[in-house]
């Protein structure tokens, strides 16, 4: 099975909602009364008919939209150059002309669609045909894309031989006429989608094309039997916690109406579900991802006298996806909080690390404190997060969780009952509780702060040199 | 024998793919017609039936373990072919079916593409489905309801492929194929010289025969000269 095309996204696929609308126009455009005036195309001693020229195409869709000269000429430009339309006498030349060329329509099925790319066997069974039916006499570029593809889908390649001799074949069943009309389309169609290289590259593209490959050279790879391993292995692992998979506990509140799922697992809810705090032993990210598992985790740190560590991580975390106009003072209140030597909650990151951020601190920007954080992420994974697995505090909480039990649903299938629909509490009232949470957590530690700063002062116990290995740091 | 069989099958595949492509190529253009929409579904309906019989026999080959190595790439390589041209087929099927959706042939508002193309395809039908004359018997309004028809058709074929790939592992990459570069010149000049050869052959066959009755002709009569030559000169002597 062929592999079409990799999509990659909704980023790399281009908006072509364009696309059915200028069908709509080139349907209309056919309508013997009031579409474009036909001519016959001479071909030798034959007469092809519904050939139009440009001038007259022109004119139409400056009357049909009601636009300008320039935007008609514009988008009969696009309708050549994206397929719709292609001229019969320069075949090369993807332009429109406003004067007596003439140009016809391309049959549908070569109609410019993203469902179905132009396909590289369906160009190889073309190059072929062309070869049989011009006896070896391809132009040079046509030549050079021949025996690119022939290593390309060699294994193909038996049968692009073949269907390209039966297709052949087949042409020769069809009227002359029809034939050489047919011809053309295929041959504009490809003119379209591979369209020749008419000069080589500019030095400049050159090396900005030389650069990019040498970088994607570079990008490191991974087997895809270790990704897929890796993605096997976080399916089985999350499969249990998804709630679309396995069923979410006391009842799914889109199909029961009941919101008592997403009151247990609340952001900062007092008592978390048994299936929560399971997660937060599975992963170090799982635990810093959930709220609550911050909390419980800060708990801990706190009884380790490592507390600044979380708190410097999620100031970062603010730092980062906070207001662009805060950024400068919200960088230089952490620096005088946590980095600056002798500051009331230092925490212990490395020489060249602190020189970095001391010195990126300058210009302040989102990121200026990415080192340090990530640092001070790794000191926590290797260092606090397995003690904290371990500690009374997780177990616990791990003890305290509950276990929602499946509701059975009210069976009220009567449809006119009325529904008690609640709301959810306003994202905005959170948000300020919140706030009011964060405010009265650093008002406390800044009233412990205060009362050991004047102990230390009445004991006065020299401070610890800031150098010292172990964060053990009264607050 | 069996290689012989499976081969004749999959060129007719083959052909009958090439004309579905040709016919497809057709639709929404001005020789777009109800014949048309049905020459399709003919043509379509034989290609699933080649289909499925060139399934099965190379399935039964290539489950053969008793298969030599040599036979076991020839059928690995004619079923790479055969891959393929399922796969042509259906992403033809599946265009026949969005352009048979926009363009349904019986509203007047609707105006065909002009395309410049007038004659039909019944010598491409006729090709196809291996008659002389084509016979057009469906409704009126055949190319609507063909449509049910198609999609489900297209769905057996999806499901036949992935059928296909989940019994038979083929890899398809290691497959090399006969043909250089090139060849499809080589066959036609060479169909085109064996042809002229055969009518020179031909003609050279009928001159010597004409030359051998006439070399007969003159030498048994050359012979009853020298015969009644030599009674006489034996009689007067």
């Amino acid at each position: 099975m062929t592999v079409r095309r990799i999509d990659q996204g909704q980023r790399f696929r281009p908006r072509m909602a364009f696309l059915k609308k200028v069908e709509a126009l080139l349907v209309e455009m056919q309508d013997p009364n009031s579409g474009i005036k036909m001519h016959t195309q001479r071909v030798m001693i034959t007469n092809i008919p519904h050939a139009m020229t440009g001038a007259d195409m022109l004119h139409w869709i400056m009357q049909r939209l009601q636009i300008t000269n320039e935007e008609a000429l514009h988008l009969g430009d696009l309708m050549v150059k994206y397929g719709y339309i292609y001229p019969l006498q320069e075949p090369k030349n993807l332009t429109l002309k406003t004067d007596s060329s003439l140009y016809r329509f391309q049959t549908p099925y070569f109609w410019p669609t993203q469902k179905w790319a132009a396909d590289d066997t369906d160009y190889a069974i073309y190059l072929a045909k062309k070869n049989i039916k011009r006896k070896g006499l391809l132009e040079e570029y046509e030549k050079e894309h021949y025996n690119v593809l022939n290593k390309k889908i060699n294994h193909k390649w038996d049968f692009v031989i073949m269907q390209a001799k039966e297709q052949y074949r087949t042409g020769k069943e069809r009227k002359k006429v029809d034939r050489y009309a047919l011809d053309c389309k295929e041959k504009a169609y490809w003119l379209v989608h591979r369209t020749p290289v008419s000069e080589p590259l500019s030095n400049t593209l050159a090396r900005q094309e030389i650069m990019y490959y040498q970088q994607a050279i570079m990008k490191s790879t991974v087997k895809s039997s270790v990704s897929l391993g890796g993605m096997v292995k976080y399916c089985e692992q999350f499969r249990t916690n998804d709630p679309i998979i396995s069923g979410c506990l006391p009842s799914n509140p889109w199909i029961s109406d009941d919101p008592e799922f997403w009151d247990f697992n609340a952001k900062l809810v007092e008592i978390p579900t048994k299936m929560r705090v399971e997660r937060w032993a599975l992963n170090f990210s799982e635990l810093m991802r959930d709220p609550k598992g911050r909390q419980s985790f800060q708990l801990f740190l706190k009884k380790e006298f490592s507390g600044e560590n979380l708190g410097f991580w999620e100031a970062c975390e603010d730092l980062k996806y906070g207001d662009q106009s805060k950024v400068k003072e919200k960088a230089e209140e952490i620096y005088k909080l946590f980095l600056a030597p002798g500051a009331r909650r230092w925490i212990n990151i490395d020489g060249t690390t602190m020189g970095i951020t001391v010195r990126g601190l300058k210009h302040p920007h989102r990121y200026v404190l990415d080192a340090a954080q990530t640092h001070i992420y790794m000191l926590m994974k290797k260092d606090s997060y397995g003690r904290y697995l371990k500690s009374p505090i997780y177990k616990e909480m791990l003890a305290k969780a509950i276990e929602p039990q499946e509701t059975v649903k009210k069976s009220s299938n009567n449809p006119f009952a009325r529904r008690h629909l609640r709301s959810s509490p306003s994202p905005i009232i959170l948000r300020q509780q919140e706030e009011e949470a964060k405010a009265k957590e650093a008002a406390r530690i800044v009233d412990i702060t205060q009362v050991m700063s004047k102990l230390d002062r009445r004991s006065q116990l020299p401070p610890p040199p800031p150098a010292a290995k172990c964060s053990f740091w009264l607050f | 024998m069996v290689k012989e069989e499976c081969k004749a099958l999959l060129d007719a595949l083959n052909k009958v793919t090439a004309c579905y492509r040709h016919m497809v190529l057709t639709i929404g253009g001005t020789s777009d017609s109800q014949n048309l929409r049905e020459e399709l579904k003919k043509t379509r309906q034989k290609a699933q039936e080649l289909a499925v019989a060139n399934r099965n026999k190379l399935t039964t080959m290539l489950k053969d373990k008793t298969v030599s190595k040599e036979d076991r790439a020839e059928f690995e390589r004619l079923w790479v072919i055969f891959s393929t041209c399922l796969e042509i087929l259906e992403i033809d099927m599946r265009r026949a079916l969005e352009l048979g959706q926009e363009f349904t042939l019986n509203v007047p508002k609707r105006h065909l593409i002009q395309t410049g193309m007038s004659g039909g395809t019944s010598g491409v039908a006729a090709r196809a489905m291996s008659v002389q004359n084509m016979k057009y018997e469906a409704d009126h309004n055949i190319d609507v309801v063909d449509l049910k028809d198609l999609e489900n058709e297209i769905n057996q074929v999806g499901e036949m492929m992935y059928e296909m790939e989940m019994k038979v592992s083929v890899p398809q990459w290691t497959v090399e194929a006969k043909q250089d570069p090139g060849a499809e010149l080589k066959s036609t000049i060479s169909v085109g010289a064996s042809s002229i050869g055969m009518i020179s052959v031909e003609e050279n066959k009928s001159f010597c025969d004409i030359s051998k009755v006439l070399a007969g002709i003159i030498f048994t009569a050359v012979l009853i000269i020298a015969i009644v030559l030599a009674i006489c000169v034996v009689k007067l002597s």
